[in-house]
């Protein structure tokens, strides 16, 4: 006990408090925002059959925040019968994309290159995106599964964005700006996104812009989303701990604030 | 049935844990093998993702001849090994850099630019005729903001007033963004937490 | 000679691209998707010139002598990842990707976790309201935070919907600020790397 450092002790408080919520089993309510709604408006009001490019734009670390997020957007595109495309500008995107497509998929009855394909990764981003822009097909000459691309059902007469109603972009990062500005802007295609949640005041002025349709951002959004579909996720169960976390934030500062100007009056730098 | 899969992955989340006591051999153990496990990873998926589908497949099997240009100028990204011949990984360099910068020019004019202008501009005056207060907020603090990153001029008087207000304006956003941050870091914490009490030790359910 | 011929390239490819931005014809569009095949593929080899950089590293650091354990941890991963993939493919179910699914992601999504730790560590010894400027972050980030928890029992309609204002206006005005300042920035290195102004990378003088 020495040894242990003030660090130390604010660490263990954190820990033992969520573990100790996550202990409680308690679902809390959440109201769904405004975001969350138009984001399943979206994907709800598109005909059925609509084709949905998923890009899974994130990395291995975020997948207990990205999972919720794709789990839930996946459900519902699932659920209204659209054919979806999967794939991923992060190499370590690529196998998390690929098993959740699958795992929802036969969830839902999906097949495999009917109802949904899953195309894999390539690399470079900003090049890959214009690309598909002129040629799916040239860009991805064969699926995850070494499938030729014109041996794909689901994929005849998809030639590039013209042929997609929307592009899902689910990050960890700023790779959705590159699907705003590059496939957005350029050709015109719809872009929506499940994003961290350190990430939706980057997104913020696109949205607001209206360049970018829709969003839902984090654990929380992930929860509302699966609110709106009526089930409990990984963001719903995560809930109460999200909140513990952030009263123990907020109290943290209150507390070392107090400590400073307790010290600025004693005078103690 | 064991689940190995779970045990290592359990065993592998506590040494890592262990590091918030102090940096230590298990931790640096779990690192190392990340570090490895991670770019073989990468290699893997470039390799078979870009290179065999994309390069050899297309070159060696349909005698698509046009790819022996971007085969030469990735090999010649290899000359950065040969100190007397690295000049050479110039030149695929140039191709990348100077396409990048050649797409980038119109998309960040159109995107980032003149679409943001207008998105700042346009709601001043709501549909009743009336001024938006919130959009005039918006504009004072993006131009506040970009007069407190104008560095061409000294920040005194007007000028320094005005990117005295960027700050605030800059001090809201990094605290919402701060906030979000918080909200973020949280949930992978949980996701690992839920692994250990649930999937590992069977705690909770 | 290589330098001019590395600026050229540059200039030509820059030019080719930006120009292609604004064609519909059906040459551009070939030139377009040729090039941009060019790149992902050149992108690809940078990538492998990096894995060997580093296991080149590697190997030496371990001639040396050390850390020994943790390089050859790191070797070891390295290699067994394609040599699993090429045994036994990288399709789901494979060895590849159970190292995947029960190494690297728990590794590396609790090396991130351990953030969550840093970030509250943080609040408490780094946070304060020192300044008027520090006080709004703070306040900011405060209010962020509590309109994005639920706490049964308790409602905070304003709170939300003032944390909403916040996010949707001054906080987005100085990131849209910033957004405007980074566009016109790239606008302008782009340009100047066309050009040939902007050479730093090139290294050397």
């Amino acid at each position: 006990m020495k040894n242990l450092l003030p660090r130390h002790y604010v660490f263990l408080g954190l820990f033992v408090l969520t573990a100790l919520v996550m202990s409680l089993n308690i679902k809390l309510d959440v109201e769904v925002s405004e975001n969350t709604k138009r984001l399943y408006g979206f994907i709800d009001s598109l005909p059925e059959n609509s084709y949905l490019i998923v890009s899974f734009d994130h990395e291995a670390s975020s997948i207990p925040e990205i999972k919720p997020i794709a789990t839930a957007l996946l459900k519902h595109a699932f659920s209204k019968g659209h054919k979806l495309i999967g794939l991923s500008l992060f190499s370590e995107g690529t196998l998390i994309g690929y098993r959740l497509m699958s795992e929802i998929g036969r969830e839902y009855d999906r097949k495999y290159g009917q109802d949904y394909v899953y195309l894999g990764f390539k690399p470079q981003y900003i090049a890959a995106i214009l690309s598909m822009g002129e040629s799916i097909p040239k860009t991805f000459p064969k699926d995850y599964l070494g499938n030729k691309y014109s041996d794909i059902p689901i994929l005849s007469g998809i030639e590039n964005y013209d042929d997609v109603s929307a592009v899902l972009s689910i990050a960890d990062g700023s790779l959705t700006t590159h699907w705003i500005e590059y496939a957005g802007m350029r050709y015109n295609i719809a872009v929506v996104a499940g994003v961290a949640a350190a990430m939706v005041t980057t997104y913020d002025p696109y949205l607001e812009a209206g360049q970018m349709h829709s969003m839902i951002g984090g654990l929380r959004g992930a929860a509302e989303y699966e609110k709106m579909l009526g089930y409990d996720g990984g963001g719903a169960r995560a809930m109460l701990a999200q909140t513990t976390a952030h009263l123990y934030v907020i109290l943290m500062i209150i507390i070392g604030n107090v400590i400073y100007f307790r010290n600025r009056k004693k005078g103690i730098s | 049935m064991i689940d190995w899969g779970t045990i290592v992955a359990g065993i592998l989340t506590l040494a890592v844990l262990t590091f918030l006591y102090r940096d230590n051999p298990l931790y640096k153990m779990a690192e190392s093998i990340l570090i490895g496990i991670s770019i073989g990873y990468t290699l893997v998926i470039v390799w078979q993702t870009t290179l065999v589908d994309l390069l050899f497949d297309p070159l060696f099997g349909d005698s698509r001849l046009s790819l022996l240009i971007p085969l030469i100028l990735g090999l010649l990204m290899f000359s950065r090994f040969l100190s007397k011949y690295s000049f050479l990984s110039k030149i695929p360099i140039a191709v990348m850099i100077g396409s990048g910068a050649g797409v980038a020019i119109p998309v960040m004019i159109e995107a980032r630019t003149m679409k943001q202008i207008s998105a700042t501009v346009a709601p001043l005056v709501s549909s009743s005729g009336m001024p938006d207060i919130s959009a005039l907020v918006v504009l004072v603090g993006v131009i506040s903001t970009l007069i407190y990153f104008y560095f061409s001029r000294e920040h005194k008087g007007f000028i320094g007033r005005i990117a005295n207000l960027g700050t605030y304006f800059l001090m809201i956003f990094f605290g919402a963004t701060f906030g979000y941050t918080v909200m973020s870091r949280m949930s992978t914490l949980i996701g690992r937490m839920e692994f250990i009490l649930t999937d590992f030790l069977h705690l909770t359910q | 000679m290589t330098r001019k011929f590395a600026l050229m390239t540059c200039f030509i490819f820059g030019l080719v691209m930006f120009v292609q931005y604004f064609s519909n014809h059906p040459t551009a569009k070939l030139l377009n998707q040729s090039i941009l095949e060019y790149w992902q593929i050149i992108f690809a080899f940078t990538l492998i010139v990096g894995i060997a950089g580093f296991i080149m590293n590697s190997v030496r650091e371990l001639r040396e002598g050390e850390s020994k354990i943790y390089k050859l941890a790191s070797l070891g991963g390295l290699i067994l990842m394609p040599l699993l993939a090429m045994i036994w493919g990288i399709k789901a179910d494979t060895p590849f990707t159970w190292i995947f699914e029960n190494v690297q992601v728990p590794l590396q999504a609790t090396v991130f976790s351990l953030l969550a730790f840093f970030v509250a560590s943080a609040s408490f010894r780094g946070f304060r309201a020192r300044s008027i400027p520090a006080g709004i972050l703070l306040a900011s980030a405060i209010i962020i935070l509590i309109s994005r928890s639920s706490i049964p029992g308790f409602q905070f309609d304003f709170l939300t919907d003032f944390a909403n204002w916040l996010r949707s206006n001054p906080a987005m005005a100085a990131r849209r600020g910033i957004l405007i300042g980074i566009g016109l920035g790239s606008v302008t290195t782009s340009l100047r790397v066309i050009l040939g102004i902007e050479r730093t990378w090139l290294g050397g003088k």
